[in-house]
């Protein structure tokens, strides 16, 4: 029987390089220790906590979950222990953890994105950043910065002034033209732009004649949203040409290898977390066996290999 | 303690009565370390519909070490048919593996032991079948056992709470179909002057919001610990999407997480709105 190499997994999203292509997304994997029972987090390719914000956010009014066919609508309201307690409680945890930890966060205004990114520069074990400027569930900030093509330029130039360190954009899918959004975060020195977040969606409950989630209205996720998702990726593949990393119903290899052929460097793993908590290892396995089936020696042979003619 | 990921095996899944079934696992690695009132959260298809896990409160688990050889490492559910999840897991077979995150949550706080003056435990539903644990775990306890439903069919375990010696079993239907007719909440009101009024009373509740909601409002005067077990739409169940909260009176910490700090609470530290 001839060895068959193991492939190379590892893939570079900007100035940090991971082992492997498979991130665990914000708000989907808590603080990482809530997953230390079920899998092994050194194995993973990078870990996004939950967002931080300056000051702690107690979240928004239950219900804030309802599942649909296919996806899950959440308007958790970005609850969180603010950027001092994350720093004194949370951060410790990741020393002990062989992967890269990006720290997710968000502010209300520019320069509260700015403090954050300045006060995180330089802590131990942050490997670099994702800034939230897309999510649907805050009446201030949020996906306000992400659906305007200057707003969206001239912030995330001033924080790619104020750190050195890998900066990430997450963009929202709620816009005419994700393709124009990405390339104004590539403009203002972006490292990458990750894709997407949760779809503005909404339920009704007919007997009630309420909606379903407190907040009226949430950000849909999942199995659901997938199709729509990957077509914006392969549409921001086409017009920027810094590394983005893809997501959107992610939850087994196939899902991932269609991310990579559209070109995304890598791809983040969401929902799927809180189905099983093994999904990103279980991906990352599955990633391995494509490569071998098809005789690619590594990710990179894999990344925007779509053929588009007959 | 460490929860686990890990297949059971169907053993048994049966209607017991209207609507309400109970589910019979091999499990030994949960159900040996499972306390009262915790829960598992169950995956109902390797599909993608449904998407989601559902919690589950643990009605009964052996450990792999009980003196019973042919219930060592079983670990039982008992559920109500309300939508499609439950709908699917009426049609799990012998021998089927399903999957389960657990045992997850705090689980109740037991009562100063001996407990002179009783421990009152009050169900609605399938509410009650968090309650079998831990009316097992005190049975050499005075206890005073409160079940409610809508009609006759919805008043589950009735055999089951009775079998301790030294336990009475009320009952309340809405309809009067069995005992009492009205809410349980009323005929435990009702019976209240029976308890040693100067005492401090343990109660543990667990069922509908309503029901929850009315004990939390009648006893909101008194010196009584009231635990609840609350039920909420889940996301994770290990405490890392926040999606399951309820509103507290804590003002530190006003939203709190049904299947981490929960899901049994301080009846009063409920905020009902």
């Amino acid at each position: 029987m001839s060895s068959t190499p193991n492939p190379d997994l590892s893939t570079s999203i900007g100035k940090i390089r991971l082992k492997n292509p498979v991130i665990v997304a914000s708000g989907t994997f808590g603080f990482g220790q809530e997953y230390e029972d079920f899998l092994d987090l050194n194995e993973l390719g990078a870990i996004i906590p939950k967002g931080i914000s300056l000051k702690p956010m107690v979240g928004n009014r239950p219900p804030r979950l309802f599942e649909t066919e296919g996806g899950m609508i959440n308007s958790i309201g970005l609850q969180n222990p603010g950027l001092n307690d994350f720093i004194k409680n949370k951060l410790p945890y990741f020393k002990i953890i062989q992967t890269h930890l990006i720290v997710n966060f968000f502010g209300n205004t520019e320069s509260e994105y700015v403090e954050l990114a300045k006060k995180l520069d330089g802590l131990p074990g942050v490997s670099g950043f994702e800034m939230n400027i897309s999510c649907p569930n805050v009446k201030k900030g949020g996906m306000v910065f992400g659906t305007d093509p200057k707003m969206t330029f001239r912030l995330v130039q001033r924080v790619r002034r104020s750190t050195h360190l890998n900066l990430m954009v997450k963009l929202s899918p709620n816009v005419t033209d994700i393709a124009l959004i990405a390339k104004s975060s590539a403009d203002a020195g972006a490292d990458a732009v990750s894709l997407v977040n949760t779809f503005k969606a909404m339920a009704i409950n007919i007997h009630t004649r309420k909606p379903e989630i407190g907040n009226v209205t949430g950000g849909l996720s999942g199995p659901a949203i997938k199709p729509i998702a990957l077509r914006m990726v392969w549409e921001v593949c086409k017009a920027v040409n810094i590394p983005v990393i893809g997501m959107g119903g992610i939850t087994r290899a196939e899902d991932a290898i269609e991310y990579f052929l559209a070109g995304a460097s890598a791809i983040q793993i969401g929902t799927a977390n809180l189905v099983n908590p093994k999904t990103a290892i279980e991906v990352i396995d599955g990633i391995r066996r494509y490569l071998l089936q098809n005789r690619m020696t590594s990710i990179q042979k894999c990344i925007g290999l779509l053929k588009l003619k007959a | 303690m460490m929860a686990i990921q890990i297949d059971g095996v169907v053993l048994k899944n049966h209607k017991i009565k209207s609507s309400y079934y109970l589910l019979e696992l091999d499990c030994p690695v949960i159900s040996s370390q499972a306390k009262p009132g915790q829960f598992v959260m169950l995956q109902i298809s390797g599909l993608n519909y449904p998407l989601l896990r559902r919690p589950f409160s643990i009605y009964r688990s052996y450990p792999a070490t009980h003196p019973r050889k042919s219930k060592r490492g079983h670990l039982f559910i008992l559920y109500k048919k309300v939508g499609l999840g439950t709908e699917i897991m009426t049609a799990f077979q012998k021998g089927q593996k399903v999957n389960l995150i657990g045992p997850l949550g705090n689980g109740y706080t037991l009562p100063p032991l001996p407990s002179p003056s009783g421990v009152i435990l009050i169900g609605g539903g399938v509410g009650i079948a968090s309650l079998l644990p831990l009316a097992e775990t005190l049975r050499d306890q005075k206890l005073f056992i409160f079940i409610g439903g809508r009609t006759k069919d919805d008043v589950l375990c009735e055999k089951e709470f009775g079998q301790g010696g030294r336990s009475k079993v009320f009952i309340a239907t809405e309809d009067g179909s069995n005992g009492r007719k009205g809410t349980v909440i009323s005929l435990f009101l009702s019976k209240m002057e029976q308890f040693h009024q100067n005492n401090t009373l343990y109660i543990y509740s667990c069922g509908p919001d309503g029901m929850l909601k009315a004990l939390s409002k009648k006893l909101r005067s008194k010196e009584w610990s009231v635990q609840a077990s609350l039920e909420s739409r889940m996301g994770c169940g290990i405490g890392a999407c926040w999606g399951c909260v309820i509103k507290t009176r804590d003002p530190q910490r006003p939203y709190q997480r049904v299947c981490k700090e929960g899901p049994v609470f301080n009846l009063k530290e409920i905020d009902w709105e």
